[in-house]
């Protein structure tokens, strides 16, 4: 553990510029997801195919909105921890994953809901709509897990490492709520 | 490494031993997290991949040697071709460059004692590990990937290939993409956060630059072809609709998410080459690499313009005109900051004093190879001559100068100029530079007729062909060259593995090169510096005595100082070797040997030819500061 205390480093740490890197290729994971959906629609006359319903607008508008709001306490946690102070860091995560678990919890019903209404198999519409909004699902679940992890370390105490690690974490979470405009711009694109 | 304190009344190197020594024996392989280690095992592993790919590269050309041969059955030839692919790219080039030289190396080069995430370094070794023993699985239970290197659909698709081989390509291939993402952002924190103090960017090895644009390559190309093969394997397993026509789906999507990978990974490919040659011109030039930021702003620059070409592998498929000449000129530009490094590296031995060991000879193995590769490679921007060209054996002939050429020549190159540094051994010149003529003949023999060939029609991918088209005298010398070729691989790795135990030792530093790795024992310690250097210049071995001492390097020059004190006070510039002492002392001697003989007519003329010496001696006078 480093003997310089973390708010006097005047670069950022490694443990950052790892996770900027990692969510660089993530994201162009997404960009040609997104890429691969517009070269699909182009090519097929009616999009969505006939007998599978437009897209909702309003619904994954909120939900967004919801999730997109929690870029808020996860900043107000990332730096608390900066500055040491364990237990408003815990707080601010806690209300961080209360949003952002009931967000996917309810994604996951819509998710569902529409494999009753169209499959996946039954056309590429179905086949890059289940792939890129499963995939963003995704990755929401596993910032959940990274938060949910921090979180319970923090009841041994904070330490330089652990507030290197939600910081990264932090980076992370902004990264995949503008990906979440992205994709759900694209979503809804049909009906718009 | 265990984080003991470091025990009072030792001495530095002794404590930092200690600190950094892991366990020995095979257990302390298994668990090491040393970038020198994980970068031999690499080494070993990409090498076990280069012996199987060789192989089938053997049976390719045995098979083909001559007409309607049956070496190979249609099925095994098609398994054989897609492995020997797969293998060179995915389990020997980049492992190799990435894993191997880059882990062992950017370190050292850049003052730092490990890579930024050793933990993560280590996974990714056994991760590649994992996805290449698990494409060769495939390969061993008859289900290799058998579509070609690239797999087009609908080939790829369960309804031509129903067996588990596309399955074992796309997995595989995803396995693989993660290990080499993990050593990209490795790198790349490495080189931005691990640099020793002093090194600014500008100062930083061209290595590093190359090594820095192929990690940004791999984060930012590998995506694409994760993407590709998750479609597809959502495709053959789900029954998803990515790439069938009947169902809304775009076969040629598959084609353009592959080839947005596919381009930037040539240049993944050939940048690593760039860097090594780089690091060995001016070693054996003896001489700074001359443009030093021109060169390192192309290496990014290359890797940049490979994101926007792909679509040059397509022109044959029925894009839109407009679509085509905006590829096309995109692929001419590529030409610039090639061009740019070509000339550099060509004007640096120029100006330099090159000694052409065999690292050197490698390098312009390197060069001659590439210059033909690319020029078959502009050929390629022009659509008309694309789209006459396109899956005949010319192909195969460029992208073998570019991958064998181009990209292996430098690696063997720099196998042979950092051996010393990583065993503490010589190699044998003079084999070495034998291996190399022996190499680049068979390089020559072997992919220069697939020009021809081509041109006379010859398609890619076939397993065997009928006489009388004009080809076979092409293919059997194409075979011969791939045999003599071998015979140059198994000279260099001989003389490799005879040096290993029985070389003369090297020393630390025995082609006096300029980067930081030359500074440190043969082979390093465990933990790579004993003090962290600080650096003043791009070749902190060649400036290193720069700041606390007198270089005075630019002549024949010493110090003058104040009387008393001893302070410094100017540069002498001290007269270098002079033929005109010996003169006047002849001529000295004559006239008072005429003096003494009483023939003062002749000695006068001795005294005025004295008299002209001294004005000889006096001419040139020590150069202004």
């Amino acid at each position: 553990m480093s003997s310089v205390p973390y708010v006097q480093r005047s670069a950022k740490p490694n443990g950052w510029w790892g996770m900027v890197i990692f969510v660089a290729t993530e994201a162009t994971l997404f960009a040609t997801l997104i890429g691969s959906y517009y070269d699909l629609r182009f090519r097929t006359p009616h999009w969505p195919p006939p007998g599978v319903p437009d897209p909702k607008v309003a619904v994954p508008l909120i939900l967004l909105a919801v999730l997109v709001s929690s870029s808020i306490p996860v900043q107000l946690a990332s730096r608390s921890a900066r500055a040491g102070r364990t237990v408003p860091t815990q707080l601010a995560l806690l209300v961080a994953l209360i949003l952002q678990s009931g967000y996917l919890a309810m994604q996951i019903h819509l998710f569902v809901d529409d494999l009753h209404k169209f499959s996946p198999q039954g056309s590429a519409y179905g086949s890059i709509y289940f792939t890129m909004v499963g995939a963003h699902h995704a990755h929401v679940f596993v910032g959940i897990l990274l938060e949910l992890w921090f979180f319970l370390r923090l009841f041994g105490g904070n330490t330089v490492y652990r507030a290197v690690g939600i910081h990264a974490t932090a980076f992370y979470w902004h990264a995949v709520n503008v990906l979440a405009i992205a994709v759900t711009i694209v979503q809804l694109s049909p009906s718009l | 490494m265990t984080a003991v304190a470091p025990p009072v009344g030792r001495s530095r190197t002794e404590r930092l031993d200690l600190i950094w020594e892991e366990r020995p024996g095979l257990l302390g392989w298994l668990t090491t997290v040393d970038h020198k280690r994980i970068g031999l095992l690499y080494f070993f592993t990409t090498l076990a991949f280069f012996g199987a790919g060789g192989i089938e590269a053997l049976l390719i050309r045995t098979q083909l040697a001559g007409p309607n041969a049956t070496v190979l059955s249609p099925e095994a030839f098609n398994e054989v071709m897609t492995m020997h692919g797969i293998t060179m790219i995915f389990l020997f080039i980049i492992p190799m460059t990435t894993g191997a030289f880059g882990n062992y190396l950017l370190p050292l080069m850049i003052g730092a004692r490990d890579m930024a995430f050793p933990r993560l370094n280590a996974l990714s070794f056994w991760l590649f590990l994992g996805g290449g023993l698990f494409l060769y699985g495939g390969l061993l239970l008859g289900k290799g990937p058998n579509c070609g290197w690239f797999c087009y659909t609908p080939l790829n698709t369960r309804t031509y290939d129903p067996g588990l081989n596309a399955d074992f390509y796309a997995l595989g291939l995803i396995f693989n993409s993660v290990a080499s993402t993990a050593t990209a952002i490795n790198l790349i924190v490495t080189s931005f956060k691990l640099r020793a103090p002093g090194m600014s960017f500008n100062r930083m090895p061209l290595f590093v630059f190359a090594m820095l644009a192929v990690s940004f390559s791999l984060v930012f190309a590998l995506p694409a072809l994760t993407t590709d093969l998750v479609f597809l394997e959502l495709q053959r397993k789900l029954g998803f609709h990515f790439f069938d026509v009947a169902h809304g789906g775009d076969s040629l999507l598959w084609q353009h998410l592959f080839w947005l990978f596919g381009h930037p990974e040539v240049y993944i490919i050939i940048l690593p080459a760039m860097g090594i040659a780089t690091s060995i011109i001016p070693t054996f030039a003896k001489r700074k690499m001359i443009a030093f930021p021109l060169v390192a702003l192309a290496e990014l620059l290359v890797a940049f313009i490979g994101f926007g070409v792909w679509g040059h592998h397509m022109f044959a498929t029925g894009l839109s005109v407009s679509t085509l000449v905006f590829f096309a000129a995109a692929s001419m530009m590529v030409v610039i900051p090639s061009t740019i490094q070509i000339y550099a590296w060509l004007f640096t031995v120029n100006l330099g004093r090159p000694e052409f060991r065999a690292p050197l000879l490698f390098i312009g193995g390197f060069i001659a190879l590439f210059v033909i590769g690319g020029l078959s490679g502009i050929m390629f921007a022009a659509i008309p001559f694309d789209q006459a060209t396109t899956d005949t054996y010319f192909v195969v002939a460029h992208f073998h100068f570019i991958i064998f050429g181009a990209a292996v020549f430098p690696i063997l190159g720099g196998m042979f100029y950092w051996f010393p540094k990583v065993t503490g051994r010589m190699y044998n010149e003079r084999l070495a530079q034998a291996s190399f003529w022996v190499t680049f003949a068979g390089t020559m023999l072997t992919f220069f007729p697939m020009h021809i060939v081509g041109l006379l029609g010859m398609t890619r991918r076939i397993y065997t062909y009928h006489s009388g088209f004009g080809w076979d005298s092409y293919n059997l010398a194409e075979t011969i060259g791939a045999y003599v070729l071998t015979l140059g691989l198994l000279m260099i790795f001989a003389n490799l593995l005879w040096s290993r135990f029985r070389g003369v030792l090297a020393g630390p530093d025995p082609f006096y090169g300029g980067t930081l790795e030359w500074t440190t024992t043969s082979p390093p310690p465990p933990y790579n510096f004993a003090v962290i250097p600080t650096v003043t210049s791009p070749y902190p071995n060649w400036d290193r005595d720069d700041s606390d001492g007198l270089p005075l390097d630019h002549g024949h020059e010493t110090q003058a100082t104040t009387v008393r004190d001893g302070y410094f006070d100017e540069v002498l510039h001290m007269p270098s070797e002079s033929g005109w002492p010996i003169v006047l002392g002849a001529v000295a001697v004559v006239f008072f040997v005429m003096l003494l003989t009483t023939h003062y007519i002749v000695a006068g003329i001795f005294a005025a030819v004295a008299a002209l010496t001294v004005i000889a001696w006096n001419v040139h006078e020590p150069p202004q500061e």
